[in-house]
């Protein structure tokens, strides 16, 4: 009885703390997703570019998105973190705040995957669409935007939210650079407590909420746009 | 008039020689079937009619366009050539009426509601008025795959393309669509069509082509081709499937 009145009394002091650390973790996040959206589809066109009277130049440009996407993913984001934040920084001889490197560097990260992300949902579409659509006399561009889109969007729902709940599980990595993140908050409060059990539960839950909520508004999404409508 | 017209035409998949050298002429409201083996090339070659696969070698004109020259604007033939799939490949996203809206107002051919008055026709016609608002997903086979003779109808087409429509139907939903097809036919529709149905071929084709290894190896009435077949290999093969 008395070990959980003291739960209680670490949580009413450490609470406000970390409820800022995890405020700082939601802009982060909330900062970084359109980025890695907007690099993702950069990449997603860029590597699926294949336009018959350009060979050459669609090569390039497939092989951008192909790289990008190697080096990201066949690098940890912890290296990723150091490198953006001290080497090059060093190297362009640049001031960057932790904050904007956090963002590049999760951004790049997130971007790559979902990259790949929209390309399998893409290619998930029954190749018949596109044949249907421009047999009906569509363009590439609108049969893209009018038939496979909508599909490959609602496929890719639950791959999207997925890189989103790992980017948000991703920023606590940043903490290594000293951002004041909800990672980085609890571990100043046990370093002046020594509360490493209760203060890293509570870490744990804020972060538990924080996905649980955003796979909830998922299945939402997911629901309201089922592919065969007229399953549901 | 000739509608559609193929020389020397060529398919190479990589290593794969599907079309060997096939010449072909189409007339006006000709209906034309197209038989074969499996792996004879019969769907390669319509789908170089509509450029859905681009010939290695050889010359496609359809409507007095060359399909084959750079210089063609593939979109807009297509606008001309209807196209009816063995898996319908109806968009199922969309409502049966939106599929049909679809490309004609896309293309600027018709306003909303021209092509909403258009697309109402044609789905009685098929016999799926009450149908308007559904799903692809809440229709038969059959059903399905009257709504795609129907979208392609909308665009105004003079040719139709019709590949397999019948094989991946239930049995007793087959003839629903043959009827279908059928009256096109009588109306005068110029049609090239891959079937297995003997059947129908035999009562609708003015003219039968029997592919096999990438040649038209024998073409004739249906009566000279299912009464008195010459080649062996035609032989053999309607002795398999008759």
């Amino acid at each position: 009885m008395e070990a959980l009145q003291a739960f209680f009394e670490l949580m009413r002091e450490s609470m406000p703390v970390l409820l800022k650390g995890a405020g700082l973790t939601i802009r982060l996040t909330v900062v970084t997703l359109p980025f890695a959206v907007l690099l993702g589809l950069i990449s997603c066109i860029l590597g699926m570019t294949n336009i018959r009277d350009f060979k050459f130049i669609s090569c390039i440009m497939r092989s951008i998105s192909n790289v990008y996407i190697a080096i990201i993913r066949g690098t940890p984001v912890l290296v990723q973190v150091f490198f953006i934040y001290f080497g090059v920084t060093q190297f362009l001889n640049i001031k960057m705040t932790a904050y904007v490197a956090g963002v590049i560097c999760l951004s790049l990260n997130a971007g790559a995957y979902l990259s790949e992300i929209f390309r399998g949902g893409i290619q998930a579409v029954n190749i018949g669409q596109m044949e249907a659509a421009r047999s009906l006399g569509l363009p590439y561009g609108n049969s893209m935007i009018k038939i496979i889109l909508p599909q490959a969007f609602r496929i890719v729902i639950p791959s999207i939210v997925n890189q989103f709940i790992i980017t948000l599980k991703d920023t606590s990595i940043i903490s290594v650079i000293g951002l004041m993140e909800l990672t980085m908050q609890g571990k100043q409060i046990i370093a002046r407590n020594f509360r490493s059990f209760e203060i890293w539960i509570m870490v744990g839950v804020i972060y538990f909420v924080m996905n649980y909520a955003l796979s909830k508004v998922s299945q939402y999404i997911e629901r309201r746009l089922s592919v065969d409508k007229g399953r549901n | 008039m000739t509608k559609v017209e193929i020389k020397g035409l060529e398919k190479k998949f990589s290593k794969l020689h599907v079309l060997k050298g096939i010449d072909l002429k189409v007339e006006e409201g000709e209906v034309v079937c197209l038989m074969g083996p499996s792996g004879s090339g019969k769907s390669t070659l319509l789908r170089c009619i509509n450029c859905l696969e681009e010939a290695t070698k050889g010359e496609i004109i359809v409507d007095g366009q060359v399909l084959t020259g750079k210089k063609t604007n593939i979109n807009k033939v297509r606008e001309n050539i209807g196209m009816v799939f063995q898996q319908f490949n109806l968009f199922p996203h969309l409502s049966v009426i939106k599929n049909i809206m679809l490309a004609p107002v896309d293309r600027k051919k018709m306003t909303k509601e021209e092509a909403e008055k258009k697309g109402m026709e044609l789905l009685a016609r098929v016999g799926l008025a009450d149908k308007r608002d559904q799903f692809p997903s809440q229709l038969s086979g059959g059903q399905q795959q009257r709504v795609a003779i129907a979208r392609s109808l909308c665009m105004g087409p003079d040719i139709m393309l019709f590949d397999e429509p019948t094989s991946a139907l239930d049995p007793e939903m087959v003839g629903e669509v043959l009827d279908v097809m059928k009256e096109l036919a009588q109306e005068g529709m110029t049609m090239v069509i891959v079937t297995h149905e003997m059947g129908f071929a035999r009562e609708v084709a003015d003219r039968v082509l029997f592919l096999d290894g990438g040649y038209i190896v024998e073409q004739g009435t249906p009566e000279q081709i299912f009464g008195n077949p010459q080649n062996e290999r035609t032989k053999s093969f309607l002795d398999k499937v008759l």
